[in-house]
């Protein structure tokens, strides 16, 4: 009678063991099979069977074959591993599986055996497969995104580097090592104002501090300290670097090495100025052949041996000052021609600096009928800048009024201080810009000139030399009236003080 | 040469280009009147008659290919000889007015006195 109750309750505990056994079983979102030595399915949980599209019916009792495809059992030489577990009572290391049961997409799994054991006996084996296709795809996306970023800011041709706050380096990609010659892990060791040169590091240190409270990127033009104790011309853009909770953790700096293009624009300067040149060629070619007829007179004269003592000397003196006044008009040529290759600044007389480019233009002027009507104010006005390329501007703002008056006008140039700047008008009386057209002027290749008179780059030019100079240049222009262009530089003081 | 023959006049904005062509022109045994711009030009050809002219390209008022054309109007028969540093003697501009017949010759700065004396011969002395 005990023993029967004992009997019973140990029964009904096995049974409710066996339930809870059931229900975890289907409930754990893997796939649980249990294969006896034969390779048959024991039983097999409904992940399964769902994931499989099975029933009990046509999986439980039937070989392990019949319920999984071939060509993933043969592949993963499933068959064998479990045999393996069997033999050895030892579990299989977990490897990824690849399943694709027939209209299901593919799944993929991790799966593990583990051997089963009754009694000391192995029976069989437990084959469980978690399904990890979103993890794995998952996980591959984000390698992938970082793979991607990664190589996009490695490959990039431009320096791409990120600071802390307080402008610690963070990172270095391949360009700033390339050129700055600074490893990443070396530049690590640094700030960025450490690549910065002595007149820069406060702006940057401003730019750094102020990050964050900007709408906008930064930019700023400052050369690269490399490690070779060089300069490379930088163009930087500055933005802040922002957390996943949009607080600023620190600066991202994007530069751009601007040493080709540099090397570009001192061509283009140069090749501009040679443009100008065939334009003022008719007026200098007239301007020097005069004194060189003269000189070429008198010496003819002198040659002839009949003349007086007084016409003689008359001749001599002729041509001394015929030849002083060409080799005058070949001097500001070379000047002028003189290749730029420096932008350097320097403390430039401005006054005399348009006085000068005036004299190879007067030429020209004075060719096409153009009445010069100078203004300039007593005291030297003084500019920090490059002395060739502010010529270069001048000389194509003289030109272009002089061209807008193929019948004769009059040339306007008024310079006078504004403080703290000084401003240059130029005016002609020419044939003016029309409304629609003065939108473009500045734009690069823009020309009125019949081709070959034009190369279309000379505004252009004189805009971003003007700007090189932290200057402004406007046009004001009535068709048919003329154009007044106005330059506005800032003025140095006594002291160097700007 | 006939001194009474008619001067020539001699057109250059350039004080020292008249004095060189009025010197070579008297060593021809011809007279020579010399103007600076192109209305003191016509001033003179109001009241003179001129053998020929020697006319800068290039004048303060009005160009002397201009000038030129004012005096054919005047004087259908005035040679005219353009003497100028801005233009080369296969020009196409000198080519064309040569052609035309509004120029007689063209004469390149800087130029050999013979070149003057050449062309003084063959138009002024007929």
């Amino acid at each position: 009678m005990e023993d029967k109750t004992l009997k019973t309750a140990g029964q009904e505990l096995s049974g409710r063991y066996e339930q809870l056994y059931t229900m975890l079983l289907d409930a754990i979102p893997s796939s649980v099979l249990l294969i006896d030595q034969n390779m048959c399915i024991v039983s097999a949980n409904r992940n399964f069977l769902e994931k499989g599209q099975r029933t009990l019916a046509n999986t439980i009792g039937y070989r392990l074959e019949e319920v999984f495809p071939t060509v993933i059992l043969d592949q993963m030489d499933i068959t064998k591993r479990i045999r393996q577990v069997i033999e050895k009572n030892h579990p299989a290391k977990g490897e990824r599986m690849t399943y694709r049961a027939p209209g299901v997409p593919i799944r993929i799994y991790y799966y593990s055996i583990l051997p089963f054991t009754w009694q000391g006996k192995v029976e069989g084996a437990v084959l469980l497969m978690e399904d990890v296709t979103e993890q794995v795809r998952l996980s591959e996306e984000v390698r992938r995104v970082e793979r991607h970023l990664g190589s996009v800011v490695e490959s990039a041709s431009d320096l791409v580097l990120s600071t802390d706050k307080k402008g610690r380096i963070l990172t270095w990609n391949a360009a700033a090592e390339r050129l700055s010659g600074y490893p990443a892990a070396e530049a690590r060791e640094h700030d960025f104002i450490d690549f910065c040169t002595d007149e820069d590091r406060k702006d940057i240190q401003n730019i750094f501090s102020r990050i964050d409270t900007r709408k906008y990127a930064q930019m700023k033009e400052c050369p690269l300290r490399t490690k070779q104790e060089t300069f490379i011309p930088v163009s930087w853009v500055f933005s802040p670097l922002k957390d996943s909770s949009n607080q600023t953790a620190g600066v991202v700096a994007v530069g751009r090495d601007l040493t080709e293009r540099r090397k570009f624009e001192t061509e283009l300067h140069q090749s501009q100025k040679f443009a100008a040149l065939g334009v003022m060629a008719g007026g200098i070619a007239h301007e020097i052949r005069n004194p060189l007829a003269i000189c070429s007179s008198s010496a003819q004269f002198l040659m002839e041996e009949d003349g007086t003592p007084e016409f003689r000397r008359e001749c001599a003196e002729k041509i001394h000052k015929g030849i002083q006044r060409t080799s005058a008009i070949i001097e500001n040529l070379l000047k002028y021609s003189h290749p730029s290759t420096t932008t350097r600044t320097t403390l430039v007389n401005l006054a005399s600096l348009i006085r000068e480019t005036l004299t190879l233009v007067a030429y020209h002027a004075n060719i096409l009928k153009i009445d010069m009507k100078t203004s300039f104010p007593r005291e030297p006005i003084m500019v920090q800048g490059a002395a060739t390329l502010l010529q270069q501007v001048f000389m194509n703002l003289f030109l272009n009024a002089i061209n807008a008056m193929p019948n004769g006008g009059r040339l306007g140039i008024d310079v006078k201080m504004d403080h703290p700047e000084v401003r240059v008008r130029v005016t002609d009386t020419g044939c003016g810009i029309s409304p629609g057209e003065i939108g473009k002027i500045f734009d690069p290749f823009y020309t009125t000139s019949i081709v070959g008179q034009g190369t279309g780059l000379g505004l252009s030019l004189c805009y971003s030399i003007i700007k090189q100079h932290r200057g402004t240049i406007e046009v004001e222009s009535v068709e048919s009236r003329g154009s007044v262009f106005t330059v506005k530089l800032p003025a140095r003081f006594g002291g160097g003080e700007s | 040469m006939n001194e009474k023959q008619a001067p020539i006049l001699v057109v250059d904005d350039e004080p020292e280009m008249c004095w060189i062509l009025e010197n070579i022109i008297r060593k021809t045994g011809l007279a020579c009147m010399t103007a600076l711009s192109a209305r003191e030009a016509m001033s003179l050809t109001e009241s003179n008659q001129f053998s020929m002219t020697f006319l800068d390209a290039k004048l303060p008022d009005i160009d002397g290919l201009e000038l030129a054309r004012k005096l054919r109007k005047t004087n259908a028969h005035l040679p005219i000889v353009i003497v100028s540093g801005y233009f080369y003697p296969d020009d196409p501009t000198i080519e064309g007015v040569l052609q035309e017949g509004l120029i007689a010759a063209f004469v390149g700065k800087p130029f050999d006195h013979d070149e003057i004396v050449s062309v003084i011969t063959r138009y002024a002395c007929r």
